[in-house]
């Protein structure tokens, strides 16, 4: 498997400084990132996934560096992501949905038009994947008439059918019921016992420290603590920084 | 079949052959664009210069057309990659404003004169412009536009335009390049009206400058969006009403565009998805007794259990 | 010396623009909506004045009348149409107000309307003075334009700062749905805003018509599609751009027709602007987004 590191990243809005000296490297486990709210853990997903460009640093995978990347050409290296709020392509059916990244193969070349999209083999695919996540029941339905927990389930298959070896989920778990969320975790485990490897933004305490095998905190766009769950939970600057006491 | 009749068919099917390459681009892609006039003009001038002015057969003038105007819609649609949306729409307005300028006030395009004297197609030798024979060659390109359509709308590139068109965003997540994706379909849109301009110019003998304006794109966007956008039956049935209502509705001549007005107004209104577009009332009783019995869905299931 | 004059020239077009595209700048803040039919409004305001100077003899009154029947038209236009489609994909309302445009456009070249040729719409001065100096001179219509433009901006400008109902548009144009959450009245801070916004297109039709001395049926098509353009090119629904770039465009049009006036017709300017601001800067000069 492939090994993420990011090294020295910073972020910079105009007078906002959302990343500062970020480093990290992740290969093959659960990573949980947490912290209080604009800490920037989104922009640091965005930074990875090449929606952002970092104002410094650099970001590394599998030996390439990959910071220039467009966020097309990031997914071609084997990095998945999905949002904090959802999106999926609402009008199509949740099966499309899953399909559209089965593609990502033929997108960047000519084949793209020569190959149809709705065969056997990738319906099979697809509903293979739709089996993993639990929406086998609604692939024939539009995207946009799933409850949220569902689309959650469905941009996380979306992002599966890229094919990833690293998939970054920011907040998979907001706004669903504790059955729902635990479904999610024992998900993202088997993901992990396949061979992928995971970071996953999270607010939900509980299910970041039950679910994560490392954990890196943030706060104001710097990494303030990493370590095993049991070690974060009893980091007194962690503690302070989530209570709003200063370190 | 009378010759008046045969005329407003060919221009029935030139128009539902425009239709059906705006709906790729809009339809499919989600690139909004007021100025899609300007490519079927291209199309027009590129086969009367290859005419007239190099004295080309019909055939290369209508492959030139097609390839020529193609390469222009690349590079036309080079703005769609900066702005989106309302921004897009204005700059194809400008866009078009500015090439029909072009073939206002260059000489060589004929200036307000426009290009005359464009010889009728000949096959094998035999001239054809008016009557039967082109409207065949009409419906064959109409059927050649909804073919290319249809293939579009199964390959990947078709579900890649889908998704750019519904979330640029999520579609760079599954792999979508917008860049690339915007410039094939503004090509492909762009070539296929450029040969409904080509099949236009050599029908009519001559091609003017004014006759490719705004207003223009307007009446082929509203045809696309009144039938029904994004499908394939929708462009073609709003082609046909809107471009023969006019003419059949001869009896009203005097408030045509009122009443053309008010359709696009009501229609937008009463059934914006179209007259004949997915959910529409008439597509929806017209397909009535070939939907299969809805299972109950999934929710309710799990809420019975 | 013809500089002053050109610049002077070019202040006085670049009011009947700011007065056109300010509305259409509104309409756009809060709808986001593509208001094609705005030049309808401008030229019932022109024909409305004409009626009106024609009943009362006075321009004033005239004016005030035909502001009251553009705005009145504008709201008839939202609450109908637009309202409907305030959540409709993009094309919907974009295709409405098109048909809206072709069906005034239409309907205005009637006989019993406005018929296909111009009217004369002989106002004089109002009473105006006229400015002569060695460097330019301004005739009274000219200052009657900048007058009435300067009036009705300051008062734009108060409602907009001052009232309740000027903050609730603020904030939709900030953001609809929260807007409506901390109870602004959308339908009604909507309503005025057609209303204004419609008011003075219709002002500047009839201004437009005064100082051309001609009134017809399709003289809004090229001012609202300058509108566009200004609206772009000032950063699309802001209003203190719409000034400026009222103010570029018509500084551009008027010097650059001196220069390279032949090989590009006038109204291609507006547009060769557009084009090269949506490659360069699409937000605008000023805009935010």
């Amino acid at each position: 498997m492939s090994k993420l590191s990011v090294n020295q990243v910073s972020k910079q809005f105009g007078g906002l400084q959302a990343l500062h000296d970020v480093s990290l490297e992740t290969d093959r486990e659960i990573l949980g990132l947490i912290g209080p709210n604009g800490a920037g853990k989104t922009t640091l997903f965005n930074v990875i996934s090449g929606f952002l460009p970092p104002t410094q640093g650099e970001v590394h995978y599998d030996g390439r560096s990959i910071h220039r990347f467009r966020p097309h050409r990031i997914v071609e290296q084997g990095i998945a992501r999905t949002f904090q709020i959802v999106k999926p392509f609402s009008d199509l059916t949740v099966l499309d949905n899953v399909l559209s990244g089965h593609g990502m193969p033929f997108y960047p070349s000519w084949r793209a038009f020569f190959r149809r999209y709705h065969t056997p083999l990738t319906r099979q695919v697809a509903r293979e994947i739709l089996e993993l996540t639990g929406l086998t029941a609604w692939r024939n339905a539009p995207a946009n008439s799933l409850p949220i927990g569902l689309q959650r389930r469905l941009e996380i298959s979306r992002a599966l059918a890229t094919g990833p070896d690293l998939l970054l989920l920011d907040e998979p778990a907001a706004g669903l019921t504790a059955q729902e969320a635990q479904d999610l975790a024992d998900l993202i485990r088997t993901l992990y016992d396949q061979g992928k490897s995971i970071i996953v933004i999270e607010h939900n305490m509980a299910f970041a420290m039950s679910l994560c095998q490392r954990v890196i905190v943030l706060a104001q766009g710097q990494i303030i603590a990493r370590g095993t769950p049991a070690e974060i939970q009893n980091n007194e600057q962690v503690i302070n920084v989530y209570l709003g006491r200063k370190a | 079949m009378s010759e008046y009749l045969i005329s407003v068919a060919v221009f029935v099917g030139i128009w539902v052959s425009l239709a059906l390459s705006l709906n790729i681009l809009t339809g499919y892609a989600g690139q909004v664009s007021l100025g899609h006039a300007a490519f079927f003009g291209i199309g027009a001038y590129v086969s009367a210069v290859l005419a007239v002015r190099y004295g080309q057969s019909f055939w290369v003038d209508f492959t030139g057309a097609i390839l020529i105007t193609g390469l222009a819609g690349t590079i036309l649609g080079l703005p769609s990659l900066r702005v989106r949306h309302d921004f897009l729409v204005l700059a194809t307005m400008g866009i078009n404003f500015v090439v029909v300028a072009l073939f206002k006030y260059v000489d060589f395009f004929g200036g307000a004169m426009g290009l005359v004297n464009i010889p009728a197609p000949t096959l094998f030798g035999q001239p054809f412009r008016g009557g039967l024979p082109y409207l065949l060659l009409t419906v064959a390109y109409v059927f050649f536009a909804w073919l290319v359509s249809w293939y579009i709308s199964k390959t990947w590139v078709g579900l890649a335009f889908q998704t750019i068109r519904l979330d640029e965003d999520a579609a760079a997540a599954v792999g979508v390049s917008s860049p690339r994706f915007k410039i094939y379909a503004f090509g492909i849109s762009a070539a296929l009206a450029g040969g409904a301009g080509s099949l236009y110019g050599h029908f009519i003998g001559s091609v003017f400058p004014d006759t490719f304006v705004f207003v223009e794109s307007i009446a082929i966007l509203s045809m696309v969006v009144f039938g029904g956008v994004g499908t394939l039956r929708g462009p073609i049935v709003g082609a046909i009403i809107l471009k023969a209502a006019p003419e059949m509705l001869r009896f009203v001549q005097d408030y045509r565009f009122t009443i053309y007005g008010a359709l696009l107004v009501l229609m937008m209104l009463f059934q914006p998805m179209g007259l004949i577009g997915d959910d529409s009332w008439l597509w929806r009783n017209l397909t009535r007794p070939f939907r299969r019995q809805t299972k109950t869905s999934p929710e309710s299931q799990e809420a019975s259990q | 010396m013809p500089f002053l004059q050109n610049l002077s020239n070019a202040l006085v077009l670049a009011c009947t623009y700011i007065l056109m595209a300010m509305g259409l700048s509104m309409v756009y803040g809060v709808l986001k909506i593509l208001h094609v039919a705005h030049a309808a409004v401008y030229t019932i305001g022109a024909f409305v004045g004409l009626l009106a100077y024609g009943w009362f003899g006075n321009f004033w009154i005239a004016l005030l009348v035909a502001m009251a029947a553009s705005g009145l038209m504008g709201v008839l236009i939202y609450r109908g149409v637009y309202f409907y489609m305030l959540d409709a994909p993009r094309t919907v309302p974009l295709i409405a107000s098109i048909g809206l445009f072709v069906m005034f456009t239409d309907l205005l070249q009637k006989d019993f309307l406005m018929g296909p040729y111009q009217q004369a719409l002989p106002v004089g001065g109002a009473g105006m003075p006229r400015i002569r100096t060695e460097y330019f001179s301004m005739t009274p219509k000219q200052i009657l334009i900048v007058l009435v433009t300067v009036v009705l901006l300051a008062l734009v400008y108060l409602i907009l700062s001052r009232t309740r109902i000027g903050l609730g548009w603020k904030a939709a144009a900030m953001d609809r749905e929260m807007a409506s959450a901390v109870g602004v009245n959308l339908n009604l801070v909507v309503a005025l805003n057609f209303f204004l916004g419609s008011a003075l297109a219709g002002a500047a039709g009839v201004l437009v018509g005064v100082y051309n001395n001609s009134v017809f049926a399709t003289m809004g098509d090229l001012p609202s599609y300058k509108a566009f353009i200004i609206i772009v090119l000032g950063g699309m629904g802001s209003l203190p751009g719409v000034i400026v770039a009222s103010l570029i465009l018509a500084i551009a049009e008027n010097f650059l027709v001196a220069s390279v006036g032949y090989v590009l017709p006038r109204d291609a300017i507006a547009f060769l602007i557009l084009i090269l601001m949506l490659m360069f800067k699409p937000h605008g000069l000023l805009g935010q987004e």
